[in-house]
């Protein structure tokens, strides 16, 4: 149990794994938001049921570019668009997998901080701590899984 | 520290504040400045796990177009629209929080603190505002009708 006995490395991964997340987090915003040719939710937009949203010019130009000019600028085939060319694709599924793992880490870590502050007897202890790391490793695999094979 | 407790009085104890006994144990606490940005720092963090869990559950839905499609037009429904900018408070909030516990834990800016309090105060004001203009002005848009909102940088 040599994790047991001293928290402190994980204690300065923790502020390790925080600072990181505030430049990953940056760029994971700019992407999905910001970037009018890939950005996948429109942020000005606000539909009723169901509706899909309007994109951008700059979006349905890049689809049409990359799919035929018969493509539709939806959502779905705007991810596609980034992930369309291969060093592109590399580059940002590389990115989501790092960004998976370091934010399910400080995130879980996080929560297990909480969870010992309030959880006095051992055996509870012992029993949130698997359940949420069990979480953690569902949740990893999910993700990588979907990033590795998006696209495909 | 920044929790003063019953057991440990302050120096003007005595005159004023609750001395009876009290059921409720958050009542023992003094919510102070840094008390209350721990309490903040807990409550965001453990909500943002919560969402963590949920946005990558969510992926899975990329392995099929239309799966993927009705869950972003869902994201750009008016409920979405408040959560998201609920989102960005609580990440805006959590991450210079954060950054001040590093800077405070790793470089040793202890001494400056109540000056480093403010100034990510003021930036984290800047980010929700800033972030989430957006959010607010398509529900705005939505809420009194098209043309009804400044679009300023959008």
């Amino acid at each position: 149990m040599a994790a047991s006995k001293s928290n402190a490395l994980n204690w300065f991964l923790h502020r390790i794994t925080g600072t990181f997340l505030i430049f990953m987090l940056i760029t994971h915003f700019w992407v999905q938001h910001y970037d009018h040719q890939v950005a996948s939710v429109t942020h000005e937009v606000v539909t009723e049921e169901g509706q899909m949203p309007d994109y951008p010019e700059a979006a349905k130009e890049g689809v049409r570019a990359r799919f035929g000019p018969d493509a539709e600028a939806t959502p779905y085939q705007v991810v596609m668009q980034r992930l369309a060319d291969p060093v592109y694709a590399v580059l940002w599924k590389g990115f989501n997998i790092l960004f998976l793992i370091v934010a399910l880490h400080h995130g879980f870590y996080g929560l297990n901080n909480v969870l010992t502050d309030y959880i006095r007897n051992p055996m509870g202890r012992l029993i949130a701590r698997s359940l949420s790391w069990t979480t953690a490793l569902v949740l990893l695999i999910i993700g990588l899984y979907s990033v590795i094979t998006a696209g495909w | 520290m920044a929790v003063d407790t019953q057991d440990r009085p302050s120096v003007a104890a005595g005159t004023s504040g609750p001395t009876a006994e009290q059921d409720s144990r958050f009542q023992r606490y003094r919510v102070r400045t840094g008390m209350f940005a721990w309490l903040m720092h807990r409550l965001t963090g453990v909500g943002l796990v919560v969402y963590l869990m949920i946005h990558i559950w969510g992926l899975k839905s990329l392995s099929d177009p239309e799966t993927f499609n009705a869950l972003i037009a869902k994201y750009h429904s008016p409920i979405f629209k408040v959560g998201e900018f609920a989102l960005l408070v609580a990440v805006a909030y959590h991450a210079m929080n954060g950054l001040r516990i590093v800077l405070i834990d790793l470089l040793g800016w202890s001494p400056k603190q109540k000056k480093l309090f403010v100034t990510l105060g003021i930036v984290t004001v800047v980010i929700i505002l800033v972030g989430g203009w957006p959010s607010i002005y398509a529900l705005g848009e939505w809420a009194f009708g098209p043309g009804t909102m400044p679009s300023l940088f959008l």
